[in-house]
């Protein structure tokens, strides 16, 4: 396994965020999570990404441990998030924005060898292209329209060399075709680099569509695993998420 | 992408180049002056303007510089021998170093942010200037006066840079040199990464930066040159007071800054020549309500033109690896040797390689 998360738990004051979640990732696997608004979706991925520590639990990436460990460090292992609203870098260009990313993975961070290396580009260009970005290119990304900035952040991650790309509602506010494009983008990814990809949201039709395992999430634990329609099918996971009585 | 920027780089250093053929020694002095506060613009170009950190204690690492040449030029730090050369060089790292523990200060731990990182370094400013005015065997309130200027005996004999010529082209020359050093660092990647964390902190964090070490390292580069504006500025004037640390002084090249354009090094150097000249000009004819107009064209430029007056003028090409046209032409070469390398599989990081420890 990729990811292991074992009871997990997280507590804000009086609000348990987690109760005790286990889920596991295999090494190039996608995988969705979904669940109502408040169910503890975006803590987790908080939890993974080193910007919250876990109360109770532990998270094992690749045989080691990393829950604690600084956002930083955890992104140099090899994990990448994309954040709900999209968080490129709006006043650099599309091209900058890339060279970020492909630094860090050509420098792992490191100080005095940015000085000399970026990353080979011609890579970058090729994502670019492959993506329907590049006439982009040279514009700052604050000028970008929406889906074309949830797929640069994407991209970036890609460039970054993640092997486990956390995506946090990638399709939230995209029009029918931006999410389908979306879709065909993350497929791509997944079968190109090998990466692993945990996706959060709560639109069922992208669940739908992208035809992956989906884990739904309820009250800070996960209550079911299965395919989109075992998913569908499930009382619990219809009264909570869907609003219906069980 | 226009060329303009490259031409207006070219002309501007042939001009300062060229500018003693032309003008008499007293306005060489002058112009000595306003070369070495362009030093000190460029220093609060690179911290703000590329990195975003908005420091309003700029005067803090000039000063520290003037003080330092002034007191190793008279022999006053025990230990060290009263050397001008010397001073320059100790200047330069001191004020490397007090911008190294204040970054380590400022931006580790209960990191500071925004409006709260300028506030401190306001009363850092304010604080410092108490103290220098308070400290007699620095001379107080009055300061240090004749200061040993930097001596060129090597080339000529007798000869140093209280010569109008010589001064000059030793201002001259440290500024150039600091404009290719820090132009150099802004189109490396390095400053792509800079002018990230200006954009959004927590994102470049999560691509796996530390982000606390790159902006004490800004600080400490931006620190330094400021720094050596400040002990050329001492040899320059031949004395310094504590004026040079404080708060006014911090303020005034934050203007400069902000008036040329503080995210084009050059701009922001010219910016300090601009508005030292207008201040004198405007002075002869308003006398002390000349401030009133200046804070005025501060306030307008920062509202109206957040890229200042000369940004657009002195603005460089991006590099070629950052120009979708400049990346095509040598794409195929690259390309084979990139797919050789089977470039999509996301790199395990190498464990030992973690280079900057943190």
């Amino acid at each position: 396994m990729l990811l292991e998360i074992s009871d997990l738990s997280k507590r804000f004051g009086g609000i348990r965020a987690l109760r005790g979640v286990d889920l596991t990732l295999g090494g190039g696997e996608v995988k969705c999570i979904i669940g109502p608004n408040g169910c503890g979706k975006s803590t987790l991925f908080n939890i993974l990404t080193g910007v919250l520590r876990p109360d109770e639990g532990k998270v094992i990436f690749d045989g080691q441990r990393i829950d604690g460990l600084a956002a930083h460090k955890i992104s140099r292992l090899g994990i990448g998030r994309k954040f709900q609203v999209p968080g490129i870098l709006s006043e650099l260009t599309v091209l900058e924005n890339i060279e970020v990313a492909s630094t860090a993975r050509a420098t792992l961070g490191g100080l005095w060898s940015t000085l000399f290396s970026g990353g080979d580009g011609s890579v970058y260009r090729r994502h670019l292209m492959d993506a329907d970005l590049w006439k982009y290119a040279d514009q700052p990304a604050s000028e970008l329209p929406h889906g074309i900035k949830q797929r640069l952040e994407i991209l970036m991650l890609v460039a970054r060399g993640s092997r486990l790309l956390l995506l946090d509602e990638p399709t939230a506010g995209m029009t029918a075709s931006e999410t389908n494009a979306t879709i065909q983008l993350i497929n791509e990814i997944n079968a190109e680099t090998g990466a692993a990809i945990l996706v959060i949201e709560h639109d069922m039709s992208f669940v739908r569509s992208i035809g992956r395992p989906v884990a739904a999430m309820i009250r800070g634990r996960i209550v079911r695993e299965g395919d989109y329609d075992d998913i569908q099918a499930d009382p619990e996971v219809r009264s909570a998420y869907l609003g219906e009585r069980a | 992408m226009t060329r303009l920027g490259l031409y207006t780089t070219i002309i501007f250093w042939l001009a300062m180049a060229m500018l003693p053929l032309v003008v008499r020694p007293w306005d060489l002095v002058m112009f000595s002056q306003l070369l070495i506060y362009g030093i000190a613009a460029m220093s609060l170009a690179l911290i703000w303007g590329q990195g975003g950190l908005l420091c309003f204690g700029q005067a803090l690492f000039f000063g520290v510089g003037a003080y330092v040449m002034a007191l190793t030029g008279k022999g006053l730090i025990p230990g060290i021998a009263a050397s001008a050369w010397l001073g320059l060089g100790l200047a330069t790292l001191s004020g490397a170093l007090v911008a190294l523990l204040a970054g380590f200060a400022l931006f580790f731990g209960q990191a500071l942010r925004g409006p709260y990182f300028g506030i401190v370094t306001i009363a850092a400013a304010v604080i410092v200037e108490r103290f220098a005015t308070n400290w007699r065997y620095i001379g107080g309130y009055n300061g240090l006066l004749d200061i040993e200027p930097l001596s060129f005996a090597l080339i000529w004999p007798g000869l140093d840079s209280a010569e109008p010529l010589a001064g000059y082209l030793t201002a001259l020359l440290a500024a150039f040199a600091v404009f290719l050093l820090l132009n150099a660092l802004v189109r490396s990647p390095f400053g792509t990464v800079l002018r990230g964390l200006r954009a959004d902190e927590q994102r470049v964090a999560s691509l796996g930066y530390s982000v606390g070490l790159w902006k004490t390292i800004a600080f400490c580069i931006g620190g330094g040159t400021a720094a050596l504006s400040g002990a050329l500025f001492a040899v320059q004037f031949s004395f310094v007071s504590p004026a040079v640390i404080g708060f006014a002084m911090s303020t005034e090249i934050l203007i400069w800054a902000a008036v040329g354009g503080k995210e084009v090094l050059l701009a922001a150097m010219a910016g300090a020549a601009v508005v030292k000249y207008f201040e004198a000009v405007l002075s002869d004819a308003i006398g002390h309500y000349y401030l009133l107009v200046i804070g005025i064209i501060f306030i307008v430029v920062v509202v109206a033109l957040p890229r200042g007056l000369l940004g657009r003028l002195f603005e460089l090409p991006r590099p070629q690896r950052l120009r979708a046209d400049g990346i095509s032409g040598h794409t195929q070469k690259h390309r084979e040797r990139a797919d050789a390398a089977a470039p999509m599989e996301p790199r395990q990081p190498a464990p030992g390689k973690q280079e900057d420890g943190t």
